[in-house]
């Protein structure tokens, strides 16, 4: 089923969101104006965007260690974002959590997570939440294919197929964990071959076409609001940086990643939307700006917000 | 009030939170028609049913994970892990998840789950099903933990814990489930991190948890017949620790034995004393002396297990070196 | 030296039909299986080597790591893109080498993608896809006895093959595309997940062949009229949700569409039907493929010179009357 235009315009817009938020951040990051690390998600756009679009509040994700986009993607809001990314106290969780460890409840975001293979298991809780209070929101569990062989992964496959659990496994499959690459860490090509062995359906799609993304993610999100279980969606793609900021990727080839960025999700998803009609050529530029201005009040919002004090530091380890 | 287990007090804690709060449910291996390995769930599947007492495959990962993400999503999960050396297996979901889910997101998650574990020596179960892990879970911030010692504390303390905001981490030792005591029938808490003197003397202090309160009590019977007047305090929670009982005793008889069941290296009463030695140092007569389990595995043959777990002479020994 | 090549598809059998219908994940490694029988029974027929296409996941070799076969088992060289490309490139490849036969594990589509390689090489296509009409469901072994027997010269070529019916794709009078069993105009201009279930927006159907126990949307055909695939025309359907006649076909696994049909018409060979609409898309064989941007002019052609496909039954049945199955020991008891 093809998204309305609304919400064509509405994923267009998010893309080019964390396109251009990811960009921000490699920016900064090479100029020492973040702490820590961070992994972008730059690449990887159209997963995010594709599995989200359409999901309301009430349903949850969990997300990974490369979490900005599905955060953009859910809703996450960029000032708080950049300003947490930034370490300052106006940040989504007061400069406590940084990169890979912000939520929003309220948005549904469960938290990105440090731990690889993490987020299966809470998963399976806010699912098993939503039949519990008998609503019919799903869940969504972002994983990539270095988690696929957690065993926190396999367990949560395993319950969420047993228990029928609104549920549905997105797997960013983009070719590395780290820097070992997929051939090496598993026997199989596809991460979906192993849904077979949990009795539920398994679907390799092009990662790097957002509507390719949406149409199977919805019709899993359909198949969990109804009660008919989990499903794995196998999301084919590539970053196109490092692990990290600052990885020399030594591990890959140029040409491979010349042919990934040949395949940008994109300017793919702009020539259909001209194609059909949904946008015209100036529209595009005119959301483009749009949103380079929006990221740019997120990056002056967070250069404003003062860093937090050391009085703050005992907070909120308990309720 | 009346007598009852320890395992009784517990089972009547779960079934009078299900009925006051919807949002409590049991989740962990075979707590449902088999009542739970050691019986502590006994009857609440044909109560409450499969919908709240919840039977999972053998998935400790998943087990405690599940009770995360239900309880950050807003319900009460009570999950039970068979025996607590299966927590290795789940750590993770412990530790990294339900306890700095809070802190992380800077304040915005609340993490409602209580994690219940049999721990414990002394069933000839050898060393991956008989060990005492407090120390562990004391070690990471974001957790509590409960470790009752009595059928009265196991009951209000299962109940503050369900009701607390926080992931508990409940401990029952095994060789407790059929020890009894005086429960009130209805329903009532026993505030974590509250300390509980469990009888009350002036020469020496005994801290003692778990299973060991009940071995300090035998071995201040035997001291007093030798006339040494010594002091039982059950901390009952290891975090939050009520200091201030500890505190307060040791100022009183001026001398500390802590006594447990986990290894003495690094284990609860390297806290307790350190602890004492930073805040009380002045008023202690002797050194700190700490009864605790060998550096080892737990054995499996009678006599050696016997030999692992300290004993009432093993207490008595230690404050007869001090008093 | 008689070769049989193998082209094994590690992609399909994954698509959205799993969500939306009830196709099953065909793992891989069910198709290693199947390829291990496939050499075996190649070998017993008297293949002398066999080829193989490469693929990212190893079909074949991960195959060979548990069968000995006597007979030479080699990868073609070519360069890997991991895309459908890969089956065209090595389709071509086989015809340059002079393979006899070649045996195609996958769905419609992979054998569609042979089919632009090339269709001078005899072929026989094996099943590990979801809604397949021109691949045979058929144990691995017999399929690899029957392509065998075919490629080692042992069975005449006109009587165990037949010769299917395709559809030329074209743009603006140039052939781009090919479809061995149906073309479908998709009024959309998104590929997306490239599976059609969604039959509302068909407006027009084409079928080289049509039987009513085919799955997929042949099967809406099928519930109208009989057509083999080396039968000399095709059928041309205009579907309308208004029409007074309707029919209820099996389109996916699992899945039924009940269609109203509005004209029928004969498709004679050569004869070109336009397609009055674009921006669309031209779903082959079941998968949404050829764009046809705003403006340009689509059409579907049939034409009988398609590929020569190997009939397994045919080739058996050939087989067992020339008594290769038989061998005497004493006596003449005769067949």
């Amino acid at each position: 089923m093809s998204p309305d235009k609304k919400m064509m315009v509405s994923m267009y817009e998010t893309m080019n969101r964390i396109r251009l938020f990811e960009t921000k951040l490699q920016e900064f990051f090479a100029a020492g104006r973040i702490p820590g690390f961070v992994h972008l998600y730059l690449g990887e756009e159209a997963v995010a965007t594709g599995a989200c679009a359409g999901l309301t509040n009430q349903d949850k994700i969990t997300s990974t260690h490369r979490g900005h986009g599905h955060l953009l993607a859910k809703g996450g809001d960029l000032k708080l974002m950049m300003a947490e990314i930034f370490g300052r106290k106006d940040g989504y969780c007061k400069g406590k959590g940084g990169s890979m460890h912000i939520a929003d409840f309220d948005l549904g975001i469960l938290g990105a997570n440090g731990i690889v293979g993490g987020g299966g298991p809470l998963a399976l809780g806010a699912a098993l939440a939503n039949k519990y209070e008998k609503t019919d929101a799903v869940v969504i569990c972002f994983f990539g294919d270095g988690a696929s062989n957690q065993g926190t992964t396999q367990e949560s496959l395993n319950m969420a197929s047993a228990w029928k659990l609104p549920l549905v496994f997105v797997n960013e499959n983009n070719g590395y964990g780290i820097s070992c690459p997929q051939c090496k860490s598993m026997a199989v090509t596809d991460i979906a071959d192993r849904a077979a062995a949990y009795d539920m359906p398994g679907v390799v799609v092009d990662g790097n076409d957002v509507l390719a993304v949406h149409e199977a993610v919805s019709e899993a999100v359909k198949r969990a609001r109804k009660g008919e279980g989990p499903s794995l969606v196998e999301c084919k793609t590539y970053r196109w940086r490092g692990h990290f900021e600052g990885d020399a990727c030594t591990y890959r080839c140029d040409e491979e990643l010349k042919e990934w960025m040949a395949k940008d999700p994109i300017p793919r998803f702009e020539e259909k939307l001209v194609e059909s009609g949904v946008l015209k050529k100036k529209d595009l530029k005119e959301i483009k700006a749009r949103i380079e201005k929006e990221v740019g009040e997120a990056v002056e919002f967070a250069e404003q917000s003062p860093l937090p004090e050391a009085s703050a530091l005992m907070d909120d380890v308990y309720a | 009030m009346s007598k009852k287990t320890y395992l009784q007090a517990l089972n009547e804690a779960l079934r009078q939170e299900m009925e006051r709060d919807e949002k409590v449910f049991i989740i962990g291996e075979d707590v449902g028609q088999f009542g739970g390995c050691f019986g502590v769930t006994q009857g609440l599947f044909d109560t409450f049913g499969e919908g709240r007492v919840m039977d999972t495959p053998i998935t400790e990962s998943a087990i405690v994970g599940t009770a995360a993400g239900a309880a950050a999503s807003g319900l009460r999960p009570v999950a039970e892990l068979m025996f607590v050396d299966f927590i290795g297996v789940s750590m993770d979901q412990l530790f990294n998840q339900a306890a700095k889910m809070r802190f992380m997101f800077g304040g915005k998650a609340t993490v409602p789950m209580t994690l219940r574990m049999p721990q414990g020596a002394g069933i000839g179960a050898a060393a991956q099903h008989s060990q005492s892990l407090e120390a562990w879970f004391m070690h990471v911030p974001g957790l509590k933990v409960a470790i009752p010692s009595t059928p009265y504390d196991a009951k209000g303390m299962l109940i503050s814990a369900i009701r607390d905001e926080n992931p508990v981490v409940f401990l029952e030792h095994k060789l407790l489930y059929g020890v009894d005591g005086d429960v009130p029938d209805e329903s009532y808490t026993v505030e974590l991190g509250k300390a509980d003197i469990k009888r009350e003397g002036t020469d020496v202090t005994i801290v003692a948890t778990s299973l060991m309160v009940h071995t300090a009590l035998a071995a201040a019977e035997k001291l007093q017949a030798d006339g040494i007047s010594a002091e039982v305090v059950d901390p009952r929670c290891l975090q939050p620790l009520d200091k201030e009982t500890i505190l307060g005793s040791v100022k009183k008889t001026n001398a500390l034995v802590v006594a447990h069941e986990a290894v003495g290296f690094a284990g609860p009463g390297a806290e307790i004393a350190a602890m004492v030695a930073e805040e009380a140092l002045d008023y202690l007569d002797a050194p700190i002396k700490r009864v605790a389990a060998p550096f080892c595995p737990v054995p499996f043959s009678p006599p050696l297990e016997q030999a692992y777990i300290p004993n009432e002479d093993d207490i008595v020994a230690a404050v007869k070196s001090i008093r | 030296m008689s070769t049989a090549a193998i082209l094994a598809n590690p992609a399909s059998g994954k698509d959205i039909r799993r969500l939306v219908a009830h196709g099953s994940v065909f793992d891989n490694q069910e198709k290693v299986r199947m390829v291990r029988r496939l050499i075996l029974g190649l070998e017993q027929a008297g293949v002398e080597q066999i080829l193989y296409m490469p693929d990212a996941y190893g079909i074949v070799p991960r195959a060979l790591n548990a069968i000995s076969p006597s007979i030479p088992v080699r990868p073609v060289e070519m360069p890997m893109k991991n895309t459908q490309q890969d089956t065209v490139q090595a389709a071509g490849i086989m015809e340059t080498l002079g393979v006899d036969v070649m045996v195609v594990l996958g769905g419609d589509g992979t054998s569609r993608a042979v089919c632009k390689g090339t269709t001078r090489v005899p072929l026989l296509p094996l099943s590990t896809g979801t809604n397949n009409v021109f691949p045979f469901m058929v144990e691995a072994t017999v399929a690899g006895l029957a392509a065998g027997l075919v490629g080692s010269g042992r069975l005449p070529l006109d009587q165990a093959c037949f010769r299917s019916c395709m559809f030329d794709i074209l743009i603006d009078g140039e052939p781009v595309d090919v479809a061995l069993v149906d073309a479908a105009v998709y009024g959309d201009v998104f590929m997306a997940s490239r599976a059609i279930w969604d039959m509302s927006k068909v407006p027009r159907l084409f079928l080289t062949r049509c039987r009513a126990d085919a799955i997929g949307l042949s099967a809406v055909g099928g519930a109208l009229r009989h057509i083999e695939p080396d039968d000399p025309h095709g059928l041309a359907l205009t579907l309308d949700d208004s029409a007074e006649q309707r029919v209820t076909a099996t389109i996916a696994p699992g899945m039924f569409a009940n269609v109203g049909i509005g004209d029928v018409r004969d498709m004679q060979p050569g004869e070109v039907f336009p397609i009055d609409l674009s921006p669309c898309i031209i779903a082959v064989d079941g998968e949404r493929e050829v764009e046809i941007r705003r403006g340009r002019h689509a059409a579907v052609r049939l034409r009988t010179d398609g590929p020569w496909v190997v009939s397994v039954s045919r080739s058996m049945e050939l087989a067992r009357k020339g008594g290769f199955f038989v061998k005497q020991s004493s006596g003449n008891r005769g067949e």
